[in-house]
């Protein structure tokens, strides 16, 4: 099938001569045929043309949960990866926690085979462990094999200091990417919102900034003993920020991501015990957003996330203590980013990471495979359960104030377009 | 100004000072009415109400039954052991079939904190919180702030100190809010594990020796050792503690003047206070308990009359 999109501002800050300009773009058979200031509709050609269209090359999502297989009620792999597409990630990391929890290469070739013919590519984790009860490691080479990017036990720490210096040095063999979930499980206890002045006037225990900070100097001392690649998921506080700039500095080997409720909210939404903003990591304070917002544009923090997390309703409507943790956002990521940041930023920040998992990132030009991202950078929208296509409605970003909307993606050589 | 801002009791910090002037004004005309021959009036005859205890509790569900009764309230209790919460239902579930059978008004105890903020979203009955985890218990304050009004003519400008386990106190929260919001200065005391880090963001202080608390205020409101809420010891022994924080007469007499001993119960005699003190003249333990009455009945009252 040939593709037309019709007058689009492009947004390639890796390419001057056309970042920001409006061109025509014609694809055919899922490769970019032409980029040119305009194309003649000739033959067989579906036409795409809206109002302010812009795009970049698509976007990537470094953490999403669905519930395929174990927990298809929360959401399949198929209403997944056409949620990711409405939302404009062609890319997304699968986490490893579904039921079973894919700690072998048979059940990451059950997930990536559920995952074929989307225009939005899923690239699974593995578990660290089996079962990911963080004894033993799983078979991460064969998993790789499998196509595991990386490995992680899911929101679960190493309490084990012993295992995950042993993954980092296993790991170097094929090059494999290790996660550390920062949270000190001691040091936490019972806690499940951020310690501070909200939790002590709720009376909801409280995570300490020290059970993150801890979890990650004691990481970051492993990986300088060990080498290796190690990411740590999802910060949320301002020391974390410091310390992984300062391992950064040294010459350490160590990514890390910011999950995108962190970056917007703080602990004070929680005044209303409002369970759609129980999150891992918890909220934190105005001084920790602003390190992180800070982090993200210097680069320490190497990309942001979702943390799509679905939830079914009977794990959300409940007391506070027993809620689940998580909100889903892909729908809503792109509209929330460009509140807090401008147009460029955020289309640059979404279309970061890949390279982190060895995975290809598109180029915008002429011959490449076709993997693009449309969307409108300006208009005003407020997104509500109504229009959610997740299976789960858990959100904590409805009725918002959001800025731009998605039309939808093309890669894959398969489009989705919302009408 | 004759009826509350609010349509539920969740916690002080939903009230304003004249919803707590009102309670006492209203409370005052219901001690009186305790304390005749007949206890009983019949403000409430048409209304009815539900304890639902999902924690254990003793004098606060008998206090809230005896108020209900003594307003002439119909009453029906209910307690987690006894029911299908056991078998699985939820929260809403076990409230909604309550309240299918006509009843008015909800009193809840729960262990978890915000449940009956939860609650008050999704059903349809008016919530009074009888203690939900470690967030409030707003009548217990009441009561509290209620007992030192009496004793002491005021409460604003009055010093208190709350000693001992704070960090698992809803009690301490509860009343540390309502005697700020009253104009009273309020210390903690205890032993640092015991007093969250966050604590004078409420616009407390924090005083680790008890003898320079006791020395500063006007009341001392002694709280109970949770140990029953605790995974790991936050003090090496009972023995310690006392040492540290128990208040016993010889310490009592040694203060440059003469301060006001209260206790949320159930006292732990001989721990954070000893028997002599807890019985002396000093002590206003048992008539928090008979306030206790008054303030629930002046409670329920304001609220059913926005119910009506």
């Amino acid at each position: 099938m040939n593709i037309l999109i019709k007058s689009a501002k492009i947004f390639d800050s890796t390419n001057k001569k056309l970042h920001l300009q409006k061109r025509d773009i014609l694809l055919k058979n899922g490769i970019i045929d032409t980029i040119a200031p305009t194309i003649k509709e000739d033959g067989d050609v579906k036409v795409i043309s809206r109002d302010n269209l812009c795009v970049s090359i698509g976007w990537f999502d470094s953490s999403v949960s669905f519930g395929e297989p174990g927990y298809e009620e929360r959401e399949t792999i198929v209403n997944g990866l056409k949620t990711a597409a409405n939302g404009g990630f062609t890319d997304i990391i699968l986490n490893p926690n579904t039921n079973p929890v894919p700690y072998t290469s048979s059940t990451i070739s059950f997930i990536k085979d559920r995952a074929k013919n989307t225009s939005t590519t899923l690239h699974p984790l593995g578990a660290l462990t089996v079962n990911s009860e963080g004894v033993d490691l799983a078979e991460l080479f064969d998993m790789s094999n499998a196509g595991a990017v990386g490995y992680a036990d899911h929101k679960k720490p190493t309490d084990n200091a012993n295992l995950l210096k042993i993954a980092l040095q296993y790991a170097q063999n094929f090059n494999g990417l290790v996660y550390s979930f920062p949270l000190d499980t001691k040091i936490a206890g019972k806690g499940i919102v951020n310690e501070g002045s909200v939790s002590t006037s709720l009376g909801l225990k409280g995570i300490p900034a020290l059970a993150e900070e801890l979890q990650v100097a004691r990481d970051l001392f492993i990986l300088e003993y060990t080498g290796g690649k190690l990411h740590i998921p999802t910060i949320s506080t301002a020391g974390s920020v410091k310390l992984i700039a300062d391992a950064k500095k040294k010459g350490l080997d160590v990514s890390c991501n910011v999950a995108l409720p962190n970056l917007v909210f703080t602990d004070e939404t929680l005044e209303e015990f409002d369970t759609n903003f129980k999150v891992l990591p918890p909220l934190r304070t105005k001084k920790d957003v602003t390190a992180l917002i800070k982090g993200v544009k210097s680069g320490v923090i190497d990309f942001i996330t979702t943390d799509h997390t679905p939830l079914d309703i009977e794990q959300k409507k409940i007391e506070f203590d027993n809620a689940a943790y998580g909100t889903i956002g892909l729908e809503t990521a792109f509209g929330i980013l460009n509140t807090i940041f401008d147009v460029e930023t955020t289309v640059n920040t979404l279309t970061k990471g890949r390279d982190r998992y060895g995975i290809h990132t598109p180029l915008f030009a002429e011959g490449e495979k076709a993997n693009l991202t449309l969307f409108d950078e300006n208009t005003a929208y407020t997104h509500t359960e109504k229009n959610t296509i997740s299976t789960s409605k858990n959100s904590m970003f409805y009725n918002l104030a959001l800025r731009g909307e998605i039309f939808g993606v093309i890669a894959n050589n398969t489009v989705t377009i919302k009408n | 100004m004759s009826e509350l801002s609010v349509k539920h009791l969740l916690g002080i910090k939903y009230l304003n000072k004249n919803d707590i002037d009102l309670i006492f004004e209203t409370a005052d005309h219901f001690k009186e009415v305790i304390n005749r021959s007949i206890k009983k009036v019949p403000s409430l005859r048409d209304i009815t109400i539900a304890n639902i205890f999902f924690e254990n509790s003793t004098r606060t569900k008998l206090s809230f039954e005896l108020a209900e009764k003594r307003l002439s309230a119909d009453v029906i209790n209910f307690s987690a052991s006894q029911s299908s919460v056991k078998k699985g239902e939820t929260l809403i579930d076990t409230v909604n079939n309550i309240l299918s059978m006509k009843v008015d008004m909800v009193v809840m105890r729960h262990p978890n904190p915000g449940a009956c903020v939860f609650l008050s979203k999704h059903v349809n009955a008016s919530i009074i919180n009888a203690g939900d985890g470690a967030h409030e218990h707003p009548t217990q304050a009441l009561l509290d702030s209620y007992s030192i009004r009496e004793k002491l003519g005021e409460v604003s400008g009055k010093n208190v100190v709350i000693v001992g386990d704070i960090l698992h106190s809803r009690v301490a929260l509860s009343n540390i809010l309502a005697l700020k919001l009253q104009g009273a200065n309020v210390k903690v005391c205890g032993p640092k594990t015991l007093i969250p880090k966050h604590i004078e963001s409420l616009g407390v202080t924090v005083e680790t020796d008890l003898r320079k608390a006791l020395n500063w205020c006007d009341v001392a409101n002694m709280l109970r050792v949770q140990n029953e809420r605790m995974d790991i010891s936050y003090f090496p022994s009972t023995r310690e503690y006392t040492q540290q924080f128990g208040v016993n007469k010889a310490l009592l007499e040694s203060l440059d003047k003469e301060i006001v001993i209260m206790h949320p119960g159930p006292i732990n005699r001989g721990v954070e206070i000893t028997s002599d003190v807890a019985d002396s003249n000093q002590s206003i333990i048992l008539g928090q308990v008979e306030n206790g009455v008054a303030i629930r009945m002046a409670v329920i009252y304001l609220l059913a009359s926005k119910i009506k």
